[in-house]
Formats: structure tokens, C-alpha cells, sequence
């Protein structure tokens, strides 16, 4: 009787002739997040099984498996050989000690002696002998043993479903670049694109030495576990002192965030289109705060010329977002008090609804390609 | 590298550390083991402990319990020291002890603190306006570890005594213990010190009670330290405290000279242009409180570590604004813009002349050049 984890996937079954690839993608990415763990993965007819892993391993598995996208739901269970008394002894050992249950078959080898019906009721027969305190509901019962007869003379034996992170497997919806700063929002945006098959890689801007390293660490730290999700990340650092101390000598220290945050964007799209991402994504939400009104993001927003801009959180509520921070596990990394960028320029009443004409006239006062090229300079890249 | 950050630690002293090797590599036994060669390393703690204490108080009255560190020794004075009633401590306390009180806030006891002078030492009058005969302990830093003002102790807890006799006293010496000339008085109950500020290694302090004085253990185990600190003792640690106390001790008065001829350069060197000088002429000479009004501290700090300098700053870079500034330097009345420039600058006897003299170079030209920039 040898532990086994079943692994069901999300949306590839929708997939047509491109299925094989989307499925092999999916198998990658499982060895990727297991590296480091001896096991060995199996594809048997629209799932996958985990075998051959020591027993103490199982969750630790689960929780990198929770971290992979295109996993709809996992059980852990037993492979036995297809008859009844392995079955039993199997079916025993995931059976609760009290409660109610029920047997559900599921039978691929046709040619087996007994339907699915009768090994129901023959396995759920046996288990009432054996225990006294567990009694059967078909209709609500407190668990449920299934049965999977496979078609290679094999039976898998378990007795609850987990719920996958669902989503398509990175790395089959192309490539994305993330611009992460130290706060809440924006690994919480970086997951969700993530989620749907994309790459991310970060980008993330200092103004040290206005900011210190511990501001850098956290950003380090974040897009560590972001890439716990994500199969791995490229973390692109930029400075962005020089340009911050220009605008504050030339331009209207009211438009500083405005004019920085358009001097990230350029970086950013120069910085992906060089590493082949086909997007930015921001962890923007309208409103939240003075540079995210929709003026303010029509400003940022007019200097990306070929890239379209990912704001996955647009419509949601700080809460929403925290909850979500949470459960991915940013939250309280992103809570640490340090700056992810420069509050010693920034003024007390910034513009919150910058017109672009008056935004463009501002820039005009900065040699704008020498400043990026400038601050391109800076580019240190983190393999994550 | 310049090192002038000595308040925050200093660098341990190799000579001690080598005659403390044995005990970490030959004499490793369990001190409280029966056998001889652990029961020779108790004697050997008992002598460590005599010698430490004797630097700064007499044995017939006083008693030491080596503790993991200043801020150990500073929880257990609070929290084996208050009872119901009320707390009186100083704003300018370190956070050993501010957030020991705020800690004893939520368990119901009451807080008081006392007011600061321009120095960052403790108002007298409004100290001693808050204890009453509800009053179980009172804490007052001996040498305010941003400021370096000195609180004449024995003085304030003569004050409080007589005021409450029931009163106990603690103070944390953490930067003084082997850098000013003092010895605990009998209305002194408890003081805290650390190894790490005067050559030892981090790891390893020291809590002096007055015998007699029956508190509670903070850490409870097998009875070490006369039943007020188990676990097992670091004997390394505290030999190399020992060394390292003893040498101080002996050339106390001379590195106390050096270190004011340091302190004078560096506030003679500064431009005072640029910066403001908040510490004291009476303050202790191994802390000089600076601020670069209308810069962050920290920017400064950055860009003297690139340049070869290593100094300290009240307090991190925050945007959260109870954290952006000192809370010390805020009770001394320092306003905000002040308060954010904020650099300490401490020093040891084997720091020099030009040392000082360069790293006043660099920082003039650091602050220079920045002002210009975010005018």
C-alpha cells in the first residue's frame, strides 16, 4: 500500500489541440516547486500522481502543491492493487474513527468483477464491521471514501478533496512585468496575473540613499515569495534619486509623484520590452490614494507606448486586498515600517487630478531620455 | 573605516578575547556540574561576578546576577521590580525599559513618566511630583543613550527615598558602566549594564541588586545565578566581560580624557552652519548628539557609510510619523524639522584625533552638498 497525492487540474481540460503542451507545462512546474524533495510525478488520464515520496514529506508537498497554478483540487490517498481486501485495508486506514460516510466508486477498468455500486457496498459492508462508532449517510455524510479503479489494475483510496490554487500553469500565457514596491498591493496584483499563466518578473525603484537596505530587503523578501507562486522571478532594481532630486529643483513639488510615476513607467516598459514581457502590471486601485485617481493613472498611463498596463486590483477595496495579501502570505511582510520609496521630497498637497497638458509642461523643465538613461544605469537584476 | 557608533556597540577587545578562549574551547564544562572541572569554572564565575561588582560597588551591600543582556537585566528590574500601584520612569529612557513600562500599562499598573530637559536629562522636579506612597519602582537612565545626559542617580534616588522609602530604584547604565567615574549608593537598588559597550561581546550583561532586596526570578529553570536567572551560564561571555571591565576600569580617567578631547574636536570641527549641536557641554563625552536641520538623518548616514564613516541616528527611516522621530529628542523639545537630522556620534578611547577631524570633513561636505540639493 504505497501514499500516493492526486492531483486533478484546472481549466487544461478545455484546452483542444494544444492540451499536450499546457499539460506539460503543468508537469514542469510541479517538478520545479517539489526540486528538493524526492518524489516521482505520474500522468494517468486528467491527473497526475505524486508517488515514491517519504511519508514525512506529505505536507510540505501540499503546501508547495497549494502554490502552483492549474491545480483545481488534490487528495492524498492510497495505491493498492485492484482487489477488494487491499481496497479494504486502504479504505480503513482513511476512514475516520466516528461519524457518518459513504462509499462513492469510480470504476475506468470495466472488466472488473464487481460495478460500482457492489464494491460500494461490499467496501462500506466491511467498514461497518469493523467499526462500531461509524455509521452510513448517503446523503450527508461527515466523509466520504472514494474509490478510483484504474484502468492499469490499480485502485486509489482517499478520503478528502483540497482546493488547488486553480488558474493556468505559468509560463503558458507568456510573460509579465510587475512593479513591486514594498507595500500591500502590488505582490497581491503580481499573484493574480500570475494566476491566469503568466511569468512575472519585478521591477522595483530605490532612492537610496533617501531609503535604506532594509526597504530594499523587504522588496527582495516579497518578490521571494511571489516567486514561491510564479516558478521563479527576475527582480530588476532601479534608483531613482537622481530623478527624484531634478524634479524636486525644477519642477512644481506638487507633481512630484505624478512625474516620478511616469518615469517609472518608461523605465518599466524599456526594462520589459528588453527582457521579452509582453505587459506592466501595477498594483494600482482607483482612488486609493492621490497618484491613483483616474486622472492621475491617465498621466502615468500616456507614456507606455506599446505595452497595455495590467491594474488587476482597479476595483477593489483596501480590505479586499489585505485578504487577499493574507492568503497569499505578503501581508505581513509588506507591513514592516520601511519606505519603499522617498517620502523626504514629497509634498504636503500633491495633485491628485493633474491635468496632462500641465503634467507634460512640468517635464518639459527635465531632459527626460538622459535621466532614464541615467537611472538604466543603476540595473542591478536578482535571479529569485 | 571610521567607527564612531560606539553607543550601539563597540569592538569587542581582542586581548580579553584571547584570554577568554579557554573557557569556550578547553573549559567548556557545565559550571553547576559536580565534578571538579565544572565546579572549578563556578569559582571562576563566582571570581568574575566579585571582580565586576567590586568596580562599582562594595560587595558587603550589593550582589550581581550576569544576565544575556542590558535590556534582560533592564525587563527583570521592571518586571520583577513594579508591583500594583504606579511605575515612575523618564521620557528618555531606552527602549528596554519604555517598552517594559508600556508593557506593564497593559497588566494594569500605572505609568507615569517624568519630563526631560533640553539634554535629554530628567526633570527633577516633575520626577519626584510623581511618586507617591502608591509608588513601587522607580527607573531613571543614568547616561541617556541619544544624548549622553548624565542623571545624577545617586542624587535623584537619595530624593526618592525619602520621599517613599518603599520605593525601589533601578537604573539602566548601560552607557556608563566603564565610561564614567561612579559608584552605586545604598539607595541604588538595581542597575543595569551591558558587555558589548565596553569591549565584551554581545551576549552577556549584568544586573547589580543590593542584597537583601528580595525580587522575583525572571527566568525560571534550574536556580543559576543565585536563583534569579537560570540557564546555563555563558561562561565565555561573561570572562570576556570580566576582562574587558577590569581594563576599563583601569585606565578609566585617561580614556575619559581622550574621549573628551575626541567629543571637543568633533563639536569644534562641525560647521556650525550646518549643524545644530544638542548635547550638553556636561553630557557624557562618549555620545555627541547632532542634527542636520532640514535633512533626514539617515540620508546622511548613507552616504557617510559610502564615504568611510560609520555613525548612528536617533532613530529609522519611517514614513510612520511616530516613528519617524525620537521620541527622546522630541521630549527634549526639539522641533520636528530638527529632530528628523538627527545623528549620534559616539566614541571610544581608542578612536583619534584624526579620525575625528576626517569624519567632521566628511560630514560637513555630506550635509553641505545635500542642503544644496534638496534647497
Amino acid at each position: 500500500m504505497e501514499k500516493v497525492i492526486i492531483i486533478r487540474y484546472a481549466e487544461i481540460h478545455l484546452k483542444g489541440k494544444n492540451r499536450g503542451w499546457f499539460e506539460r507545462v503543468f508537469a514542469v512546474n510541479m517538478e520545479k516547486s517539489l526540486k528538493g524533495i524526492r518524489h516521482e510525478i505520474h500522468r494517468s488520464s486528467g491527473r497526475y500522481l505524486i508517488e515514491n515520496f517519504n511519508s514525512v514529506d506529505t505536507e510540505v508537498i501540499l503546501e508547495r502543491l497549494k502554490r502552483v497554478f492549474g491545480i483545481h483540487s488534490f487528495s492524498v490517498g492510497f495505491k493498492v492493487g485492484a482487489d477488494m481486501d487491499e481496497i479494504f485495508t486502504a479504505a480503513k486506514d482513511v476512514s475516520f474513527d466516528s461519524g457518518t460516510f459513504k462509499v462513492e466508486t469510480h470504476r475506468a477498468d470495466k472488466k472488473f468483477r464487481l460495478n460500482s455500486m457492489q464494491i460500494s457496498a461490499e467496501i462500506g459492508g466491511r467498514l461497518l464491521d469493523s467499526n462500531k462508532n461509524i455509521k452510513v449517510d448517503v446523503h450527508n455524510p461527515k466523509f466520504i471514501i472514494n474509490i478510483d479503479l484504474r484502468e492499469n489494475g490499480t485502485a486509489l483510496v482517499f478520503n478528502e478533496f483540497f482546493k488547488g490554487s486553480g488558474g493556468m500553469p505559468v509560463g503558458t500565457a507568456g510573460k509579465a512585468m510587475l512593479l513591486i514596491s514594498g507595500g500591500i498591493d502590488s505582490p497581491v496584483a503580481g499573484h493574480m496575473i500570475a494566476k491566469r499563466g503568466m511569468c512575472v518578473d519585478c521591477i522595483h525603484f530605490h532612492s537610496y540613499p533617501y531609503t535604506n537596505m532594509q526597504a530594499k530587503e523587504k522588496v527582495i523578501d516579497l518578490a521571494k515569495i511571489l516567486s514561491s507562486y510564479t516558478c521563479g522571478t527576475k527582480l530588476n532594481i532601479i534608483s531613482v534619486t537622481h530623478i527624484q532630486e531634478e524634479i524636486h529643483k525644477k519642477c512644481n513639488g506638487d507633481y512630484m509623484v505624478t512625474l516620478l510615476r511616469r518615469f517609472m513607467m518608461r523605465i518599466a516598459e524599456r526594462i520589459a520590452l528588453k527582457s521579452g514581457a509582453q505587459c506592466l502590471i501595477t498594483g494600482e486601485s482607483i482612488a486609493q490614494v492621490a497618484s491613483q485617481t483616474v486622472e492621475g493613472i491617465t498621466s502615468s498611463n500616456s507614456v507606455v507606448k506599446t505595452l497595455p498596463v495590467m491594474r488587476p486590483l482597479c476595483g477593489f477595496d483596501k480590505d479586499e486586498i489585505i485578504e487577499r495579501s493574507r492568503a497569499i502570505g505578503t501581508y505581513e511582510k509588506s507591513i514592516e515600517p520601511y519606505e519603499d520609496c522617498c517620502t523626504v521630497f514629497l509634498p504636503k498637497h500633491p495633485i491628485t487630478r493633474p491635468k496632462l497638458a500641465d503634467v507634460i509642461e512640468e517635464e518639459n523643465e527635465l531632459d527626460v531620455e538622459a535621466l532614464i538613461d541615467e537611472a538604466m544605469a543603476s540595473l542591478e537584476v536578482l535571479n529569485l | 573605516m571610521i567607527y564612531l557608533d560606539n553607543a550601539a556597540t563597540t569592538k569587542p577587545d581582542a586581548e580579553c578575547l584571547k584570554r577568554a578562549e579557554e573557557y569556550l574551547l578547553s573549559k567548556y564544562y557545565n559550571p553547576s556540574a559536580l565534578y571538579a572541572e565544572g565546579y572549578n569554572l563556578h569559582l571562576e564565575l563566582k571570581r568574575a561576578r566579585n571582580n565586576v561588582l567590586s568596580l562599582i560597588a562594595d560587595e558587603y551591600n550589593f550582589s550581581l546576577v550576569f544576565t544575556s543582556c542590558g535590556t534582560e537585566a533592564d525587563n527583570q528590574a521592571v518586571f520583577c521590580g513594579a508591583k500594583r500601584g504606579n511605575v515612575v520612569t523618564t521620557m528618555g529612557e531606552h527602549s528596554a525599559i519604555y517598552s517594559a513600562v508600556n508593557e506593564l500599562k497593559q497588566r494594569g499598573i500605572e505609568v507615569r513618566f517624568a519630563e526631560l530637559n533640553g539634554d535629554g536629562s530628567v526633570n527633577c522636579g516633575s520626577l519626584l511630583s510623581l511618586v507617591d506612597e502608591n509608588t513601587s519602582l522607580v527607573s531613571v537612565i543614568h547616561v541617556n543613550n541619544e544624548t549622553g545626559a548624565v542623571n545624577d542617580i545617586c542624587a535623584i534616588a537619595k530624593s526618592v527615598k525619602s520621599k517613599n522609602g518603599r520605593t525601589l530604584f533601578h537604573s539602566d547604565g548601560v552607557q556608563a558602566f566603564g565610561k564614567i567615574a561612579f559608584r552605586l549608593s545604598k539607595d541604588i537598588d538595581l542597575y543595569s549594564v551591558s558587555a558589548h559597550k565596553i569591549g565584551g561581546i554581545k551576549g552577556c550583561g549584568a544586573l547589580f541588586k543590593r542584597k537583601n532586596l528580595a525580587i522575583k526570578p525572571f527566568i525560571y529553570g534550574g536556580g543559576q545565578e543565585q536563583g534569579l536567572r537560570s540557564g546555563t551560564e555563558n561562561v565565555f561571555g561573561i570572562k570576556c566581560f570580566e576582562f574587558a571591565s577590569l581594563k576599563k576600569y583601569e585606565n578609566l580617567g585617561n580614556a575619559f580624557k581622550n574621549v573628551k578631547r575626541l567629543n571637543g574636536t568633533m563639536r569644534k570641527r562641525l560647521d556650525s552652519g550646518l549643524f545644530k549641536i544638542l548635547s550638553s557641554e556636561n553630557s557624557s563625552p562618549y555620545i555627541l548628539s547632532v542634527a542636520a536641520t532640514g535633512l533626514r538623518g539617515e540620508t546622511v548616514l548613507h552616504e557617510a557609510d559610502d564615504s568611510g564613516l560609520i555613525i548612528g541616528t536617533g532613530s529609522a527611516c519611517s514614513s510612520n510619523a511616530s516613528k519617524r522621530y525620537s521620541r527622546i529628542i522630541l521630549a527634549c523639545g526639539v522641533e520636528k524639522e530638527t529632530a528628523d537630522g538627527v545623528l549620534r556620534i559616539s566614541f571610544s578611547s581608542e578612536n583619534t584625533v584624526e579620525e575625528v577631524e576626517k569624519a567632521a570633513e566628511i560630514l560637513n561636505s555630506i550635509v553641505k552638498n545635500r542642503k544644496q540639493i534638496m534647497a
